[in-house]
């Protein structure tokens, strides 16, 4: 029998020794506590909203939660300026808990970004005011009951009740934990769990629409269904890297990769198949793909959009598209940079696709809410071609691009919310047809959005496709450019009919009529205009920050 | 580029093998249904989504079944500490009061809403 | 044996996972066959643990059992909402939203 195998049995049999009472010493595992603070109060604000809905009275329910959200969401986004403060975005960054989560600058500016979305979801969550009161209770979005059957006994025993589903808060806190992990995972195992623990509430959550539930619940299978799928791949494809380069580890699979890493006779013998490597590449990829809405993996998207209760959908739109572009920046860049000749072509064609197929199925939308989800595939075309640029200015860019495009896409949807009829919401767009003469401030605001969208100057989105296409053109990726700007001139073209639509047409006699929200939702969508303002006019220092941001630990 | 063509080739042959095959049987095939074969096959039984007794879902075992599936398996976290409880010491011992805790926040919420209730 | 044959056994695994995903109309089976997935990567994940030695492999197993338990809670309550609303699991009755 050779050494190695002999190292490899010592594994499992130990050799019988007199002193049976003497374990062998384990080096106890380290926790940075005070680096991992923000993603812990989060948490720690989900396990209280739990114990909230477990022991408090229904009535106290709504308040207790909205005001553990809004307190945890803020202590967390203030523990994490205080580690920026502290220098762990720059010079101090490290790995934490043991190889599990990295403390960089792209993890703590994206963590922010979500944390920030969180906290804007959170209010248009709260928002009570836009459902006719329904017998004496103010409600919100979501079912009454989630488990009642639609249009059933006791879905009206409920209803009548006043029963609100005050759950959603504390699965929106599990998610943003998870979601703040994901793009600071530092290895696959933390990336695979931090992924399912987003997933999970946000499948919840999709079936918890209050109006038009069977399409809501509709929505949740289908987001589901294809979230598991996509999610095995991915894991197949952890299994297959770890097979390659027997870690899980980022910097230790990119040492594999790179072939600098120091191994183990046993480990040298058995790592480094090419083949692993590139099928399970592809396939973590894949799975990152479909989180961000990529194309050939984008079917779920407008119907998980259009189905679910529209803040989530905005909340989804935004967060899990920063998590999800961040944790593919990370292992693209941190994992596979020695193989980007490799994956460079294929996200080549993906960005290509992503872009065209979002832009030209958007022009024959008639579903406000589809429409915002096909803008939401293009604009992940846009943010590959950031992705492929593979230098500091493309991670720069695409961080900047995220914030810019989060909160414009918050602020859509959360108008969304309020141009109602009595069957709530009122997402077919030939209803919008006037809306500039019925209520010229709301068509305003959404009109800055949706320029924003398009990328026309001095919106925040114009800043960001800027400096996406700048990063890529000088990695040089020129044809990519070609296309981005090309694709944007078309999904301008819907966007502009859009508002064409809202300002010089008449309005319709039987059309919806806008709610006046409550300051939450108020809040949600001025800060939408105002980052879109100040993120297209004076973008300087966002763009800075987010260059001071973008450099990897490993 | 000569290094893919084989491929291409290879990936043509099939499409085309592909499409002529369905495109063929479809065309020439005899097309007699009856219900058996136009069942899903599901190991000999009948299959889902008609269960058995007038299409009723017995309900409760399902939320016991789940209920009594994820805290099982919460508890495979366990046994490894248990092994090696002496050799992790106190930091050992911490961390697993907090992830018990946690398990037993949802214990709590799944019992005051009547989660554990048979009837 | 050679360890390889489970990596072979585990693709396979995959494989008719994956294919029954894509081909099953019934939501319940595609569940199914999603967990027949995440099952084979188990298997995967414990034969490179054999292969090289370290036991992060085994680790990994665990946790993905325990996500994929986690997976199952949510996904049948899921899926038997949407089947108490419609008396129906089948995917194809799921067509709300086609154009």
């Amino acid at each position: 029998m050779s050494a190695t195998a002999a190292a490899v049995h010592s594994l499992w049999t130990t050799r019988a020794l007199a002193d049976t009472a003497a374990t062998p010493a384990i080096p106890t595992p380290h926790i940075e506590y005070a680096q991992l603070s923000p993603v812990l109060i989060v948490f720690g604000a989900a396990v209280l909203g739990v114990l909230i809905e477990a022991f408090a009275p229904r009535a106290a329910r709504y308040a207790g939660q909205l005001a553990v959200s809004v307190v945890g969401l803020a202590a967390a986004f203030a523990a994490l300026v205080a580690l920026a403060a502290d220098g762990y975005a720059q010079g101090r960054s490290h790995v934490a808990a043991m190889g599990a989560v990295a403390v960089d600058g792209p993890a703590l500016f994206l963590q922010g970004t979500i944390v920030l979305i969180a906290l804007v979801a959170t209010f248009t969550f709260a928002e009570r005011r836009l459902d006719p009161v329904a017998h004496g209770n103010r409600v919100d979005s979501f079912a009454a009951q989630g488990s009642a059957v639609p249009g059933g006994e006791q879905e009206q025993k409920a209803v009548r009740a006043g029963f609100t589903t005050t759950e959603v808060f504390p699965l929106l806190l599990f998610a943003v934990a998870g979601m703040m992990i994901f793009p600071a995972a530092d290895d696959l195992l933390t990336l695979f769990v931090s992924l399912e623990v987003f997933s999970l509430p946000l499948y919840l959550l999709c079936a918890l629409a209050r109006r038009r539930r069977l399409m809501s619940q509709e929505a949740s299978v289908k987001y589901f269904l294809l979230g598991a799928f996509s999610s095995a791949i991915l894991l197949f494809g952890i299994a297959l890297l770890y097979g390659y380069a027997g870690t899980v580890s980022y910097g230790g699979i990119a040492d594999v990769v790179d072939g600098t890493a120091k191994l183990t006779p046993a480990l040298a013998n058995t790592t480094g198949n090419d083949a692993l490597l590139l099928i399970g590449g592809a396939m973590v990829v894949m799975g990152l793909l479909f989180k961000v809405a990529a194309v050939p993996f984008h079917m779920w998207t407008p119907d998980v959009y259009q189905g679910a209760p529209t803040p989530v959908t905005g909340f989804m739109a935004a967060a899990v598209k920063v998590a999800a572009f961040g944790a593919l920046l990370r292992l693209l860049y941190v994992v596979l940079p020695g193989m980007r000749w490799d994956w460079r072509p294929v996200m080549w064609g993906v960005a290509i696709v992503t872009m065209v197929v979002g832009a030209i199925i958007a022009v024959t939308q008639t579903d406000v809410k589809r429409l915002l989800a096909y803008s939401s595939i293009a604009h992940a075309g846009f943010l590959l071609t950031g992705v492929i640029a593979v230098s500091p200015s493309g991670v720069s860019s695409v961080l900047f691009y995220l914030v810019a495009y989060s909160f414009v896409t918050l602020g859509g949807f959360a108008v969304v919310t309020l141009v109602r009829d009595a069957g709530g919401e009122a997402t077919h767009l030939s209803k919008w047809a006037g809306l500039g003469r019925r209520s010229p401030l709301l068509a305003a605001v959404f009109a800055v959005f949706l320029l924003s969208f398009a990328g026309i100057p001095l919106t925040a989105g114009f800043s960001g496709k800027f400096a996406v296409f700048k990063a890529a053109a000088q990695g040089g990726a020129v044809p990519l450019v070609v296309v981005g700007v090309i694709s944007s001139a078309i999904a301008a073209f819907f966007y502009i009919r859009v508002i064409v639509m809202m300002f010089f047409q008449e309005p319709q006699p039987q059309g919806p009529t806008v709610a006046i929200p409550s300051p939450l939702t108020s809040t949600a969508i001025a800060l939408g205009v105002a980052v879109t303002l100040v993120l297209g006019v004076a973008p300087q220092y966002f763009l800075d920050l987010a260059g001071k941001a973008g450099v990897f630990v490993r | 580029m000569n290094a893919y063509a084989p491929i291409l080739v290879l990936g043509g042959l099939g499409a085309g093998f592909a499409i002529f095959s369905v495109v063929m049987a479809s065309l020439t095939g005899p097309k007699r249904y009856n219900r058996a074969k136009l069942d899903a096959y599901e190991c000999g039984i009948e299959p889902t989504p008609q269960p058995a007794g007038g299409g009723r879902f017995p309900i409760k075992y399902y939320l016991t079944a789940m209920l009594f599936i994820v805290f099982d398996i919460e508890i495979v976290f366990l046994y490894p500490w248990a092994v090696t409880f002496d050799a992790l010491g106190l930091f050992g011992l911490v961390e697993m009061l907090l992830f018990v805790l946690t398990v037993f926040v949802a214990y709590a919420y799944v019992w005051r809403r009547g989660g554990l209730e048979w009837d | 044996m050679n360890p390889a044959n489970y990596l072979y056994l585990s693709a396979l695994l995959f494989t008719i996972g994956a294919a029954g995903v894509l081909i099953r109309r019934n939501a319940i089976i595609v569940f199914m066959c999603v967990e027949l997935m995440l099952n084979a990567c188990n298997l995967a994940f414990v034969t490179f643990s054999r292969l090289h030695g370290n036991l992060d492999g085994q680790i990994i197993a665990f946790f993905t059992m325990v996500v994929a338990a986690a997976e199952v809670v949510v996904g049948l309550a899921i899926i038997v909402t949407f089947f108490r609303s419609r008396h129906s699991a089948s995917v194809d009755d799921a067509d709300l939203m086609k154009l």
